[in-house]
Parts: C-alpha cells; sequence; structure tokens
C-alpha cells in the first residue's frame, strides 16, 4: 500500500466517502516531507475527535449503512440468480420438465409456476428500486467523475462477455466451429471432458461477470454523498429519498427470494417422489448426481436468502434512526 | 457564523475565505494561493480539516466537475463571514497601529 493510500484510510470511513477521491490528489502534490505526513495523521485523528463533526459523521454513517444494506440485498440477489439459473439448468431437458409439460394438473408444475412468479416479482422490485440509483449514478457520472464513468461500464462489459461466449458455444453446436476434444452435440452417454469445460467456462463467465458487475454497483453506490439521497421529480412537490424507496423494495426483493426458495424445496420433494430415478442419476450440472446438483442449488438460494434478510433486519434497524 | 468555533481551524478557515473571495479553486490551487497571499502553508491535513467544516457550515460548496479536484466556491453565508471577520481584523489592525504610533 502506497504512503498516500494509506495516509488516507487513517481517515474515518464517511470522511473518506466524501473527499479520499480529492484528497488522494491533492497529496499527489503536496505530499514532500515528514511533517506533511504528521500534518494529515494529526488530520485523521482530528476527524476522529472532532465533537460538531461527529454529528455529521453520524448522520452520514447512517446513510452509509441503509446503503449497505441494501446492496447486501443486491448482491444476495444476483447470488440467487446464479443459484437459479443453476436450477434452470437441471430443470430444463431433463425428465421433471417433461412430466411438467404433459402433467399439467400435478403440483410440480405449480411449484414451478410459483418460483417463475417469485422471480418476476424479485426482478421488478431490483428494477423498480434500482431505477432512481441508477438516474443518480448516471447524473453524477456525466457531470462529475471519470472514474464512475469507467465502473459503469462493467455491467454492460459482463453482459457483452456473456453473449460472445454464448455465440461461441452456439457455433460449436451448428459446427461452425471446431476445437480437438469438443463435440457438437452432447448425450448423457457422450459428454467429453473437453464440451464440460466448455459448459463450466460460460458458468465461469457469468458467475464472474455477476461478482464484477456486483462489485462495480457496490462502487459507485458507495462513493455517493449523503446529499445525493433525494431526487427531485418534476411535478412531485416530496422529493423522493431513494435509498429509503430501494430499501423498501429491498423488502419486497428478500420476500420473493424466500417465496422461490420455499417453492424450489417443494418443486424438489414432488420431482423426487414422482421421478426418483432421476435423481438417481447423473443428470445433474455438467452431468453430476442430480441430487447433489439439487442440494447445491438449495445451499446457494437458501444463503443467499438468508444474507438478504440479514441485509434487511440491518437496514431496518438503521432506518428508524435515519427517520 | 463565527470562526473561532473552528477552534484551531478557524485561521486556516479564514485563510480559505480569504483565498476564495477571488472565484473558485481547488485544494492544492487554495495551497498555492495562501502560500503566496500570506508566506503561510497551510498543510494537507489542516486544509481538509478547515475546508471540511467550511462546507458542513455551508460556508464553501464544492462544485461540480469532471476531475478528481474539486473546487470550492464561497456561498453567500460564507461571504458574508468572510467580510465580517475582515472587518473585525481591519479594525484590530487600525486600532493597534493607532496605539503604537501614539507611544
Amino acid at each position: 500500500m502506497s504512503l498516500r493510500r494509506w495516509l488516507i484510510q487513517l481517515y474515518p470511513r464517511p470522511w473518506r466517502d466524501r473527499y479520499a477521491d480529492e484528497f488522494d490528489a491533492l497529496l499527489e502534490e503536496c505530499l514532500h516531507s515528514p511533517l506533511d505526513v504528521l500534518d494529515i495523521m494529526l488530520g485523521a485523528l482530528d476527524a476522529y475527535l472532532e465533537v460538531p463533526y461527529k454529528m455529521n459523521w453520524r448522520l452520514m454513517n447512517m446513510v452509509n449503512k441503509l446503503r449497505t444494506s441494501i446492496l447486501i440485498v443486491f448482491a444476495s440477489y444476483i447470488g440467487f440468480v446464479i443459484g437459479g439459473m443453476s436450477l434452470y439448468g437441471l430443470a430444463d431437458d431433463s425428465p421433471m420438465a417433461e412430466l411438467m409439460k404433459t402433467r399439467t394438473d400435478m403440483p410440480l408444475l405449480t411449484s414451478w409456476v410459483v418460483v417463475e412468479i417469485g422471480a418476476v416479482i424479485a426482478l421488478l422490485a431490483v428494477v423498480i428500486g434500482g431505477l432512481p440509483i441508477a438516474w443518480m449514478v448516471i447524473r453524477r457520472t456525466l457531470t462529475s467523475s471519470r472514474q464512475d464513468f469507467w465502473l459503469l461500464l462493467v455491467p454492460p462489459f459482463a453482459f457483452l462477455a456473456q453473449m460472445l461466449y454464448v455465440g461461441f458455444v452456439i457455433s460449436i453446436g451448428l459446427g461452425f466451429m471446431h476445437i480437438p476434444g469438443v463435440i457438437p452435440v452432447v448425450t448423457p452417454d457422450n459428454f467429453p471432458i473437453g464440451n464440460r469445460l466448455v459448459i463450466a467456462g460460460k458458468m465461469l463467465v457469468f458467475i464472474l461477470g455477476a461478482i464484477a458487475s456486483t462489485a462495480a454497483v457496490w462502487r459507485i453506490i458507495m462513493r455517493s454523498t449523503p446529499e445525493e439521497n433525494t431526487l427531485n421529480i418534476p411535478g412531485r412537490v416530496q422529493p423522493v429519498r431513494i435509498y429509503e424507496y430501494a430499501f423498501t423494495l429491498s423488502i419486497v426483493t428478500s420476500l420473493a427470494m424466500l417465496l422461490m426458495l420455499v417453492a424450489t424445496l417443494a418443486w424438489g420433494g414432488l420431482a423426487y417422489s414422482a421421478l426418483p430415478r432421476v435423481f438417481a442419476e447423473n443428470r445433474g450440472l455438467l452431468l453430476t448426481n442430480t441430487t447433489g446438483s439439487f442440494i447445491v442449488v438449495i445451499l446457494i438460494m437458501g444463503l443467499s436468502t438468508a444474507a438478504a434478510f440479514f441485509g434487511v433486519v440491518r437496514g431496518y434497524s438503521v432506518k428508524k434512526q435515519v427517520a | 457564523m463565527n470562526l473561532s468555533d473552528f477552534g484551531r481551524f478557524s485561521d486556516p478557515a479564514l485563510l480559505i475565505l480569504a483565498s476564495l473571495a477571488d472565484g473558485p479553486k481547488h485544494g492544492y490551487g487554495m495551497m498555492v494561493d495562501i502560500e503566496t497571499m500570506t508566506g503561510m502553508r497551510l498543510g494537507a491535513g489542516t486544509l481538509y480539516g478547515a475546508l471540511a467544516r467550511l462546507e458542513s457550515s455551508g460556508l464553501i460548496k464544492a462544485m461540480t466537475v469532471k476531475d478528481r479536484r474539486h473546487p470550492y466556491q464561497l456561498t453567500a453565508k460564507g461571504a458574508g463571514a468572510l467580510r465580517e471577520q475582515l472587518s473585525l481584523l481591519q479594525k484590530l489592525a487600525s486600532a493597534g497601529l493607532k496605539r503604537l504610533a501614539e507611544a
């Protein structure tokens, strides 16, 4: 860690959120002697000790905690999406999917529909809750910070990488591209290691993209100032308090995740009772054991839901203080 | 607004206000300007200790720019506080100089 960075880290978190960038730019030009270092260390100490400031920091801390809570729910949702995609991979083209198509009267289909309804609710809540934040971030990025601009490009780049990889997989499937050890069409009886690596790569690109996008969004939002908590909408008298608004919708997201988790468990139980043989076979992710894959899916969804509710409880206690 | 509320940062705060009196400046610009104006060099920690207080008191505000180095400008409240402080200093300087001349 460079001396500059270390010195900035000495300051309280809310101070850094507000001033770190410009302070760093200043230190690039005027950090010359041990006396400069001492002056900065005293400044950091002062930022912790100064009484009127502590009151401001307290408010900023609360807004920070609310933002962090929302981001915890958002990151959990992304984790849940990874679990959901794995569940889709498990069910797609499987005997369970065939059963749902042919026996529409079965609770198996109902539970699957509940999972899909939960997915739509959660996605809508994330989009609606995130719109004012996205607008605030875009506005700030276009008017002030270059670094935010690059961070803002991470999610579209991650999506582009995913699409390129999907194009790569499709071109193999259609026979446009030939890679040694990889065949165009696989079956459960003929799934070479090369094809497993290609599919694992697709999952890896998706997971890395999701992590990078989440980290970028996290970084952008944590750099916003408490003043940016309010958004004036033309024609509306009261400004929208965007983090409190997003927090309310993050509760909806978390409840939808819980609904999907319960429905997925029910779906798994019903699928097992209808087709126990399939769960003993290797029809899971990358043709591993079906039961094992399902347990992994439930673990990812369960942990994500637990993390989301942790964020909600944490945010609720902070929101009461802000109010 | 009394700058003496800023404790050890009251003098640096006055220097910052005076530096911003002729237009917006970023941190390093203020540092150089203050050194040119008074011969005093403010450390970065002192500068930002005073600057953060001035901002939270509404005496200065950050301008929105596409740069890491945020310029700051005086607010109307800041200009009033600066005028008040400088008038006090002017009275003090006049009285002190007059007494010295009479002694």
